[in-house]
């Protein structure tokens, strides 16, 4: 679908921009804080007048090598090309960043954190994270894990977090995340004016964008879709064969499965990876205090690392199932990363779970290495023939 | 193209362009008449054009007595002749159903890959899964341990027959077995022993495949592997399960697939034409 909206434009030229907009901050004595993983709160972050930046890209086979000589190969690709960047050091982002923060969850990104601080002599501040979210130990474990943490954040930054600073920096990233939530239910519709891809990229934009001003762009872009959709302007008919994505990290830089699904006539209508939906959800911070912001952040659905060994009570399952509900999904492609050990022993479960519901599955095990193109889009080529069949049949 | 469209009648092809072979059959209706398989070609396009050709000769036919065209294969990206292109997985599917309409379970091991395939009543596929992206355990796979051997990749079957055990295998992995196949010998082991072993170390690998999909029936072998005694037996020992016997050439079954998917694809065409007029 040709992209017709002008703020998905001006969003691009933001993120173009933003490298050289942060050398300026920089020069002005701003303190750039790149953060890696899943459970670091932004909110301690922009409250301590601190810029915030999501690190980390896919798809690049050659920074994957490089980084492969810091950390083990039986990483996945995705971590070995973290530590790629930093070995490299022409990323803006990583050649910018003053403090890497990162938690726990998946170990593997945690390990690399390690790496870049005792290779590459980068200041770190680590999240311990508890194995179990749902059990009490856990969250206590995790509330005091954040005062620490938060404590590390302020000798940083040279000041200490006030209750305003929190509570306008939970009031912005609450905004944020509910203008994305909005904006999956936009891209869903039938006539959508926006593709799930666009999307993801808007996601991935508010990784490295000032906030304020992302905010600023997410609700001129939700406006703009209003308009239009009233104006009734001629769009294409999307595709009869709507996948949702689930598993592995797809980070900017990586569209390997995206584009093979779309090249084939399938149209992604949502996702529950850590890039992309997954953070914004579930997200309640009641009151401006570093445990509320804990709490909240125990009550989002947890990262594939964190074990469930029920799977009547794992909130992923379920939570995925709400959203095949909302998306209206007819077949779930579920991306796993080679060494991506957290979603690739769930494939099985999450298969058998989703076939007894009568939800076509398919796993596309994969990494950033082109050799394994061909393979791929025979079994995704394979999966839409199938998944198409089953809709004319029930039709 | 012939103008005029009879599904009882009318003219189907498929073309399998697969990594070693390129298979082509031709359905009159649904009745098989002309079936050829070719070494497959550096390119695929002319490789499938040339299979297209020899198979409408084989049948008496031209290429304007075809009403429709389907391609499968890797090679099916590069088939300008196709009404179609429709993936491999989905016309083994098909094929089977054709020749075997109570088959439920399929395997295919073709050249450079396995899958286990679940199909419905009509041929539909239900579920499937495919070995990685190596070698091992494929026709290649097979190849490559039939020159270590000195003998037709043909006799590797037979010759696996006469082993009195098989000799476990450390691996799948193409380039391994064969150093280790190379060590055997070298101790002295008896060939068709090791042989035995290398069919049983693919047909442990394709158990789990069939862990993903699961098993319904007797299975249908497919593929150009499937003309091999030796690993016909070590899948029916290794999965636990009987393996039908082949009412047609296994190795022609996704090029079958094609032409049957051919003939339900110019019916569709045909139902849609009428409609318009």
């Amino acid at each position: 679908m040709p992209t017709t909206l002008n703020t998905l434009r001006k969003i691009r030229q933001a993120v173009d921009n933003r490298p050289a907009e942060i050398d300026d901050l920089k020069a002005a004595g701003a303190k750039v804080v790149g953060w890696i993983n899943y459970n670091v709160p932004e909110e301690l972050i922009l409250a301590l007048d601190l810029v915030p930046v999501r690190l980390g890209r896919g798809g690049d086979d050659h920074l994957v090598e490089h980084g492969s000589r810091w950390i083990s190969t039986k990483n996945c690709v995705y971590v070995r090309e973290i530590v790629g960047l930093f070995a490299e050091n022409e990323d803006p982002y990583v050649k910018a960043t003053d403090l890497v923060a990162v938690d726990a969850t998946c170990m593997q990104v945690f390990r690399a954190g390690e790496v870049v601080q005792h290779y590459f002599n980068k200041r770190i501040a680590i999240l311990g994270v508890p194995r179990n979210f749902a059990t009490p130990e856990g969250g206590e474990y995790f509330r005091h894990e954040l005062k620490h943490f938060a404590g590390k954040l302020e000798e940083f930054a040279g000041r200490k977090l006030t209750r305003s600073a929190l509570a306008d920096a939970i009031g912005l990233l609450r905004g944020i995340r509910s203008g994305l939530d909005e904006l999956y239910t936009w891209q869903a519709a039938d006539d959508a004016l926006i593709a799930w891809e666009e999307v993801l990229d808007v996601v991935q934009a508010g990784n490295v964008l000032d906030r304020r001003q992302y905010i600023v762009l997410l609700r001129e872009l939700l406006s703009e879709l209003q308009e239009k959709q009233a104006t009734d302007e001629i769009r294409d008919k999307f595709q009869d064969v709507r996948i949702f994505i689930s598993g592995s990290i797809i980070p900017p830089g990586d569209r390997k499965i995206i584009h093979i699904l779309e090249d084939l006539g399938a149209r992604i209508v949502g996702d529950d990876i850590w890039s992309g939906l997954a953070p914004q959800l579930d997200v309640d911070v009641v009151e401006p205090t570093v445990e509320a912001i804990a709490d909240a952040y125990l009550g989002r659905v947890p990262h594939g690392a964190l074990p469930y060994l029920d799977l009547a009570s794992d909130r992923r399952l379920a939570n995925l199932g709400k959203l095949l509900e909302r998306f209206q999904a007819h077949g779930v492609v579920y991306h796993t990363l080679r060494y991506c050990d957290p979603y690739t022993f769930k494939g099985t479960e999450t298969k058998t779970v989703l076939q007894n519901k009568g939800i076509p599955f398919l796993e596309l095990h994969t990494e950033y290495a082109s050799s394994d193109q061909e393979a791929i889009r025979t079994r995704a080529e394979a999966f839409v023939e199938m998944v198409r069949n089953r809709n004319l049949i029930e039709a | 193209m012939s103008t005029e469209f009879q599904l009882e009648n009318g003219i189907f092809a498929g073309v399998d362009v697969g990594s070693l072979g390129t298979k082509s059959v031709v359905l009159r209706g649904t009745e098989i008449v002309g079936k050829v398989i070719i070494p497959s070609r550096l390119n695929s396009e002319e490789g499938g054009q040339e299979a297209l050709d020899l198979v409408l000769e084989d049948a008496g036919l031209t290429r304007a007595d075809v009403d429709f065209i389907v391609s499968t294969g890797y090679g099916r990206i590069s088939a300008t002749y196709a009404n179609k292109t429709v993936t491999e997985i989905t016309c083994h599917a098909k094929g089977a159903n054709f020749l075997h309409p109570n088959v439920r379970t399929i395997l295919d091991i073709g050249g450079q890959d396995c899958k286990a395939i679940r199909v419905d009543e009509n041929g539909a596929v239900a579920d499937f899964a495919m070995n990685d992206k190596c070698a091992a355990g494929t026709g290649r796979f097979l190849e490559v341990m039939a020159n270590v051997f000195k003998v037709p990749l043909s006799e590797l079957g037979d010759l696996s027959l006469r082993a009195t055990q098989a000799i476990p295998m450390s691996s799948t992995c193409t380039v391994f077995v064969e150093s280790e196949v190379i060590s055997l010998l070298a101790r002295g082991e008896n060939p068709a022993n090791i042989i035995a072993g290398i069919h049983q170390a693919i047909a442990n690998r394709v158990g789990g495949l069939f862990a993903r999909v699961g098993i319904e029936s007797e299975v249908y072998f497919s593929g150009g592997v499937a003309k091999n005694i030796g690993m016909k037996r070590a899948i029916e020992k290794a999965l636990k399960v009987t393996v039908a016997e082949p009412r047609f050439d296994p190795q022609l079954t996704g090029a079958l697939g094609a032409a049957a998917l051919a003939r339900a694809f110019a019916a569709k065409e045909n139902l849609a034409r009428e409609a318009a007029i």
